[in-house]
């Protein structure tokens, strides 16, 4: 009896585990592109992650969760457009999408997802990532722009250079580490914003938040003249900067104002209720 | 400008446009235009003394107006709130071009523009009333610092004070460019009256 | 005081009181009072150069043009009624966000009939429409375009719901402090670009919410 019960386990166990291995399948599609292709995947539930490469292909691979999902992709030219198509009410499993995806190099690459998470790397093409809880990971982008979107997942920059980069989170916290660019511009309702780097590229650089902290930490050489205010929250400084004509401290709430070396890039630090900190590199480390 | 005319014969107040303008009606936009444009656009002119760019600026200043429309509340009045925004858009564009606003010491002119000092004895005296035109022409002729002086003070009627923080100059140096403008256009008139005088015809 | 000495504070002397020897010395030299009468003459004329000149009409053109462009001009039976509250004086750089607002405010509409029981009236406005079973949320600080939202929202997902209601109170937050320091100072470019931030911030929220890119 007991041998016969055992038996119906293991049966039930073998038949559970190859029906969960038939729900999950893997899918490679590879397109041709040329020079300054674009890549374009919408992904609803799921990590989808790029990285550039050398080569004219993009190659995608792609991991389904579940039978109830299919991907529909198109290609016009050196245009690529994925699409994770959901066939029946799914959720954050059954729906679920986990893309790899090698692009050129040079190729423009847009990201979209609820739950993410959001990553490209190695890219000099433009990158745009958006998702409402995905987190955004971007790193080694140069000559190119990057924008990202995001309600409430976090957003990490990493070695930004030369191009655009701008961020809206609502509720994420994004972190900047040596993003330097002509514009580096980051907008928070509630998130923190933290900045380490050099501000360098004789660039503009905005963050700005509602309630958010603020906390930009940069090298004794940064060259940047600095304007920073809190209505409500505390502002705090640990340089000396060299004072300059304005007339911004009149307006309400805290503020330091200055410049350091040759005042080669704008810095403006801005909240209504956040603490602002504008910290030296070498005092951390 | 017909709609501006029906408006005005439908004694449409200033106030009333200001309120039906924060709600986007075209006719309001058109009729405070219509209120206002010869003092912008006479302003600008008077201060670049080229037409196309005073079109230019006149263009600005109300686009700029227009867009800050909603938050106006009437504290002060509408056209005190243009024409000062007018004269910032003025101001903005030529350090823009990186032209001297004023002159920031009286050791920067050029002594050629200077005006000669009055003394001994007189021409024959400038009196009754100044032709506009020749007035105009001897504004427009102005060195540039001079010419935004007089403009601000004695064509639009802002104090010394308001002047020097409008254009970041002293006081002092405001009172002395003024000073300098009228006695160049004084200059200026009474040689434009003399060669009318000459002419044999 | 000699001619010299009086020219030299003529700038001083027509700004304020003049003094008993400046006053003295003006009476009795007819150069000088003759200069002062000319430099009167030439201050008080110049008030005729006030509105003298009439721009072409191409300005106003221009100016038609741009505030149709960026929306500050508008014919009132074409606004629709689901927009969420943007201000009127956004730049044609933010036509996109604006217009995204739109398309997504009429996509609330569509989603909440689509979302409707089959069994439901289709008479009626769409908002009357609109009454899944939902938690109650009586979240502070927004507005009626925000509650259609919410109520959209409810019936795909009650956990996202309450999430994008914290979003977007803290949204409607940071839209009125920027909105109340702008309105402090109009001439202050900073306080509108940062108006516009918050909105910028507010239309993330409904784009994401409808996920305009999602099946």
């Amino acid at each position: 009896m007991a041998r016969a019960q055992g038996t119906k386990l293991v049966s039930l166990v073998i038949l559970t585990a190859a029906i969960c291995a038939s729900a999950e399948s893997r899918k490679e599609f590879r397109f041709t592109v040329g020079p300054g292709s674009v890549v374009s995947i919408a992904n609803q539930y799921g990590p989808i992650t790029v990285k550039g490469g050398s080569g004219n292909q993009v190659i995608v691979n792609a991991v389904l969760h579940s039978d109830q999902i299919e991907i529909d992709h198109t290609q016009s030219g050196s245009r690529v457009d994925l699409l994770t198509h959901l066939l029946s009410d799914s959720n954050a499993d059954t729906g679920r999408v986990d893309y790899e995806v090698s692009v050129p190099a040079d190729a423009s690459v847009t990201l979209r997802s609820s739950t993410g998470v959001l990553h490209a790397e190695g890219l000099h093409g433009d990158v745009s990532l958006e998702g409402s809880q995905a987190s955004v990971e971007v790193r080694d982008i140069s000559d190119a722009h990057v924008h990202v979107r995001t309600l409430n997942g976090s957003v990490a920059l990493t070695n930004i250079r030369n191009g655009h980069v701008e961020v809206t989170s609502v509720g994420g916290d994004v972190v900047l580490n040596s993003v330097n660019g002509p514009l580096v511009q980051v907008n928070s309702t509630s998130g923190k914003i933290r900045y380490e780097g050099d501000f360098s590229n004789s660039g503009e650089y905005m963050l700005t938040s509602h309630s958010g902290d603020i906390e930009a930490s940069a090298p004794n050489d940064a060259s940047i003249d600095v304007t920073a205010r809190s209505v409500r929250g505390k502002v705090e400084n640990d340089f000396l900067l060299e004072p300059k004509h304005t007339n911004f401290a009149m307006k309400a709430g805290s503020a330091f104002a200055g410049t350091m070396n040759k005042a080669a890039s704008s810095v403006k630090l801005f909240s209504f209720s956040g603490r602002i900190h504008l910290k030296s590199l070498q005092a951390t480390r | 400008m017909t709609d501006a005319r029906q408006l005005q014969g439908d004694k449409l107040s200033e106030a009333q446009a200001i309120e039906r303008a924060k709600l986007g009606d075209a006719e309001a936009f058109q009729f405070l235009y219509g209120l206002h444009r010869r003092r912008v656009y006479s302003l600008c002119l008077r201060m670049t003394a080229n037409t196309a760019e005073a079109e230019d600026l006149t263009q600005e200043a109300f686009l700029q107006l227009f867009r800050k429309i909603a938050t106006f509340r009437g504290e002060s009045a509408f056209s005190t709130w243009l024409h000062r925004m007018a004269v910032n858009v003025v101001l903005m564009q030529l350090r823009k071009k990186s032209l001297p606003v004023v002159p920031l010491d009286e050791t920067q002119e050029n002594e050629e523009e200077a005006p000669k000092k009055e003394l001994g004895a007189q021409d024959p005296m400038l009196s009754g009333s100044i032709d506009r035109l020749r007035l105009q022409r001897a504004v427009d002729a102005l060195p540039p610092g001079y010419r935004r002086i007089f403009v601000l003070h004695d064509v639009e009627g802002y104090e010394h004070n308001e002047i020097a923080a409008m254009v970041g100059c002293s006081i002092g140096n405001s009172k002395s460019q003024l000073h300098k403008a009228r006695m160049k256009l004084r200059e200026s008139l009474k040689t434009s009256r003399a060669e009318k005088a000459a002419k044999p015809y | 005081m000699n001619c010299a000495e009086f020219q030299e504070v003529l700038p001083e002397v027509f700004e304020g009181d003049r003094t008993a020897e400046q006053e003295s010395h003006l009476q009795s030299c007819s150069v000088c009072s003759s200069l002062v009468a000319e430099l009167d003459l030439i201050a008080n004329e110049a008030r005729q150069l006030q509105e003298v000149a009439e721009p072409n009409p191409r300005v106003w053109a221009s100016i038609e043009i741009a505030l149709r462009q960026e929306g500050i001009i508008h014919e009132p039976q074409m606004r629709p009624t689901l927009l969420p509250a943007v201000p009127r004086r956004w730049s044609m750089n933010w036509l996109a966000p604006v217009a995204a607002a739109a398309v997504i405010a009429a996509g609330v509409v569509v989603y909440q009939r689509g979302s409707a029981p089959p069994s439901s009236t289709p008479a009626g406005p769409a908002v009357a429409q609109v009454v899944p079973n939902k938690l109650p949320i009586t979240p502070l600080s927004v507005n009626d375009e925000d509650r259609q939202l919410l109520d959209a929202l409810a019936s795909r997902s009650p956990a996202a719901q309450k999430q994008y209601a914290s979003n977007l109170q803290n949204v409607n937050a940071y839209i009125r402090d920027a909105e109340e320091s702008a309105q402090a100072d109009p001439n202050d470019e900073e306080a509108q670009q940062i108006v516009m931030d918050a909105y910028e911030q507010r239309a993330a929220v409904y784009e994401m919410a409808l996920d305009r890119s999602m099946p």
